[in-house]
């Protein structure tokens, strides 16, 4: 979809950018994944020596009732429920957000690993990293020092919660800082427990999508200004603004909202219902008089037009569980793909809640080449999600490398870029510093 | 200080919540924002609620003032040949144009790309759409709940026996924009070398189905086992000393599982644990059972104590844990607000109001602290000064005024 005749360009915006990449568990790797996707070299500084808990599974080696109740929750499994001989390599969350990476082995404890690593800071672009402070402290990965050796290094860091105050180690996931900020609180179903919260971690997409956009950023200040510049980037202090409206009603209304679900502010119906089929459900959300005559009149049941208890929007949101009870009653009878086709072509907003399996059979995406395949060595052929939006000049075939297997990328690191020779490259594989396994103790 | 989007022109042509939240981190840092709105009416986010005070007025939505600070607001009728000819001559002069329409309205307004990249070629257009510019569902309609219940993980939220949940209020809206200024700043960074923009077809399914919120790795992870996931409820996928649990004044969400087992068992004194064969190991841990007969020791430890407590007690121990907060905790939690979150914003219409501060923050080694923001324009405040900045006389304002183009 090139413009004016224009020729697309060869190359991805992002390319001959290197990113040195030491982000753990979701949010980090997504981040340095949106910056890959769209052609930066992103290198992940790895160790065999030490196992970070969740980014490449669970466990360096998992017994199979950790293999099998990542299974159940699908995005940390392993293929065919088998972890291999090499499990790190074979993780999906790995998988999925490691595309388009490469992977090298620093031991950031030892000296030598100390001096791979600044030499690898000067002819790097950025840095990005999501780890507790205290430990990057710990191996020296602060701005102070690598900026003395790179000055025009842009470094992001995100942390939970910043760089300083009493919160600076509190150590949490995108679902615990979520919990502080008020998220799962206001999700939770209306009229239970919130024992029956959902779980979930919009502050981690939105944590790595604010990282990648920082980092540009700073691109941009770089070529300004000649120098680079450190961005603090905590992820809850990220995510508190995408519940800007909340923050509003109580800092303008004292009001203090909790246990909304799928409520919306004033619009009923506007709901998950229940379809025909094991777990099978759509959405039904409806904005005006059109839309909510056109559903009555898809449901046979015109007379609800104009029965008082719906008779406008304040009636119907007034009344609506026994509205929810109504369309569910429908709904439930009829299968989610039939009835969202129709919902849509009488202009009702409407959608299968999809799982993985509707997702990757619909039309809509494999019309517009969304899903591409990739060959992983040791987890098999795969469809991937594409980038995460199109670029008219910008052809982008993402992803085009698989995960790295670790320290896949050891030698282009060592030898093509920091110019090791072979004898010190040998010398530092005997040392384990260089390797592509966890070292046996490494649970 | 310097920012990085300083001297970046926008010409906001968005409405509703994705494509303002996009053109408002812009103007976070640095970005002239020209946000284009429809005389009389203004975007249609004014009319959103919460108000202040609950007075609904046009200068008094919670979303719409949230989302707009830092912009400057021009009333333009895009269906008359004058305003056309304004907007045209905006772009002229501008580094983006980002657009969230119905996919076909700017072609209907004869406002292609191809169009207006003819009058400036290093123009960066982005249009936000709920399913992209082409396709089936193009011309679909979709809420914050449409496009998360299908693009994504609502199917895997809340509990297996109840409905699936969505995310918060207009949060996949948020993201969306999110993602879509993303986009924007590289395709600007492309035209910063190439002197070439390009058009981004930004769609809110796809942007959610690459979300790392448990939806791209699962995409995966399903076709690993050709089996569809489970909806996990609060526990989430860990199990074992997992969920959200009851506790002195409220709940605690806490994140055990049968690896980090250990750090949860020390911090509620149950050391003695594992030393015991049913818990010594990742394996015995991973027992069916061992989740309900752990909740027997932890859910009276968690009674005991509030939230506070529990708290204090993760991070020493480092164990994942948060409080269910309420908005009003956050708020007033000076722990979190030590290094000056909150921004005070003072608007003509509501006074001074506490907003959601910055997403992130500059350290550019010069010691300058990040520049205050502008409240949300209102209805057509800079209409008269930017058509000025354009060289309209005083006498062309007044004509475009009565004809109703401004």
């Amino acid at each position: 979809m090139t413009t004016n005749g224009r020729e697309p360009r060869s190359k991805l915006p992002l390319d001959g950018i290197r990113v040195l990449d030491i982000t753990v568990v979701w949010a980090g790797p997504y981040s340095t994944m949106q910056l890959g996707d769209w052609g930066a070299e992103v290198i992940r500084v790895e160790s065999t020596k030490y196992f970070a808990a969740t980014t490449r599974g669970q466990m360096a080696r998992p017994p199979k009732e950790v293999v099998e109740a990542q299974a159940r929750a699908g995005g940390m499994g392993y293929p065919d429920n088998e972890a291999g001989e090499r499990p790190w390599n074979r993780s999906a969350v790995f998988n999925a957000h490691g595309r388009n990476k490469r992977s090298v082995t620093i031991d950031l404890t030892s000296p030598e690993g100390q001096e791979a690593f600044e030499r690898l800071i000067a002819a790097s672009d950025g840095l990005i990293e999501n780890n507790v402070p205290i430990s990057m402290e710990k191996w020296g990965v602060t701005y102070e020092r690598l900026s003395k050796i790179n000055p025009r290094l842009i470094m992001v860091r995100m942390p939970a919660f910043g760089l300083a105050g009493p919160y600076k180690n509190y150590r949490t996931w995108g679902n615990h800082m979520e919990a502080l900020s008020g998220h799962p609180l206001i999700r939770a179903y209306p009229n239970l427990s919130p024992e029956y919260a959902a779980g979930g971690v919009p502050a981690d997409a939105a944590g790595g999508v604010g990282a990648a956009f920082a980092f540009t950023l700073g691109l941009r200040y770089r070529r300004r200004t000649g120098k680079g510049l450190m961005i603090e980037a905590p992820t809850a202090e990220n995510f508190v603004p995408l519940l800007g409206e909340y923050v509003m009603d109580y800092t303008m209304n004292g009001r203090v909202r909790t246990q909304v679900g799928n409520e919306h502010w004033t619009n009923a119906p506007h709901n998950s219902y229940r379809c025909q089929g094991e777990d099978r459900w759509i959405t039904v959300g409806v904005w005006n008089e059109e839309q909510w005559r056109s559903l009555c009149g898809l449901m046979r049941q015109e007379n609800l037009v104009e029965d008082p208890r719906f008779i406008d929007m304040a009636s119907r949101f007034e009344n609506r569980h026994e509205l929810d009870s109504t369309i569910g009653e429908w709904t439930g009878t009829r299968q989610p793909h039939w009835l969202v086709e129709r919902l849509q072509a009488a202009g009702v907003p409407s959608g299968v809640v999809m799982n993985e399996r509707d997702a990757l059979e619909d039309r809509h995406l494999h019309e517009r080449g969304f899903w591409h395949s990739l060959d992983h060595p040791e987890a098999g052929n795969y469809r991937h999600v594409g980038p995460a939006w199109k670029a008219s000049q910008t052809p982008n075939d993402t992803p085009r490398r698989h995960a790295p297997l670790l320290g896949q990328d050891n030698e282009y690191v060592y030898k093509t870029v920091l110019g090791y020779t072979d004898d010190e490259y040998r010398d530092l594989e005997e040392k384990g510093q260089i390797g592509m396994d966890f070292a046996p103790e490494v649970p | 200080m310097l920012m990085p989007m300083d001297g970046v022109r926008v010409v906001d042509l968005t409405r509703f919540t994705a494509g303002p939240f996009c053109t408002r981190i812009l103007s976070d840092y640095g970005a002239d924002v020209i946000k284009i709105e429809e005389p009389g009416a203004g975007d249609p986010a004014r009319r959103m609620p919460p108000f202040h005070k609950d007075d609904p007025g046009l200068e008094k939505s919670g979303v719409f003032l949230f989302l707009n600070t830092n912009k400057r607001s021009v009333t333009l009728n895009l269906r008359t040949e004058d305003g056309k000819s304004i907007l045209k001559e905006l772009v002229k002069g501008a580094d983006i144009l980002v657009e969230n329409f119905s996919p076909g309205v700017m072609d209907g307004l004869g406002l292609t790309y191809d169009v207006l990249s003819e009058i400036n070629p290093k123009l960066v257009m982005t249009s936000i759409s709920n399913f992209g510019q082409w396709g089936p569902y193009r011309d679909w309609q979709a809420t914050d709940l449409t496009l998360y219940g299908m693009g994504g993980n609502m199917s895997g939220s809340g509990d297996p026996e109840l409905e699936p949940l969505k995310t918060t209020g207009r949060m996949t809206s948020y993201h969306v924009g999110y993602a879509s200024a993303l986009a924007t700043a590289i395709a600007l960074v492309n035209a910063d070398l190439s002197g070439e923009g390009e058009l981004i077809d930004a769609s809110a399914f796809e942007i959610m189905l690459q979300s790392i919120d448990s939806r791209m790795q699962r995409l995966l992870g399903f076709q690993y086992n050709d089996k569809v996931p489970e909806r996990l409820g609060a526990a989430g996928q860990m199990g074992l000393g997992s969920g959200t649990l009851p506790c002195l004044d409220g709940h605690f969400m806490l994140t055990g599982g049968p690896v980090m087992f250990p750090n949860i068992a020390r911090m509620i004194d149950a050391e003695y644990l594992l030393e015991m064969p049913e818990w010594n190991t990742v394996a015995a841990r991973s027992r069916p059972e061992a989740a309900e007969e752990f909740e027997a020791l932890l859910i009276p430890w968690t009674l005991e104590r509030t939230k506070e407590q529990i708290q204090a007690k993760c991070m020493e121990f480092s164990v994942l844990g948060g409080p269910m907060n309420t908005i009003e905790d956050l708020v007033n939690d000076e722990r979190f607000d030590e290094r000056g979150y909150w921004q005070t914003i003072d608007h003509p219409e509501t006074g001074p109001v506490k907003y959601p501060g910055y997403h992130f923050r500059f350290h550019t080694g010069d010691g300058e602290a990040m520049p205050e923001r502008r409240p949300a324009p209102l209805l057509g405040q800079h209409t008269s000064e930017i058509l000025i900045e354009l060289g309209r006389t005083p006498e062309d304002i007044s004509g475009l005024r009565a004809q109703g183009t401004i």
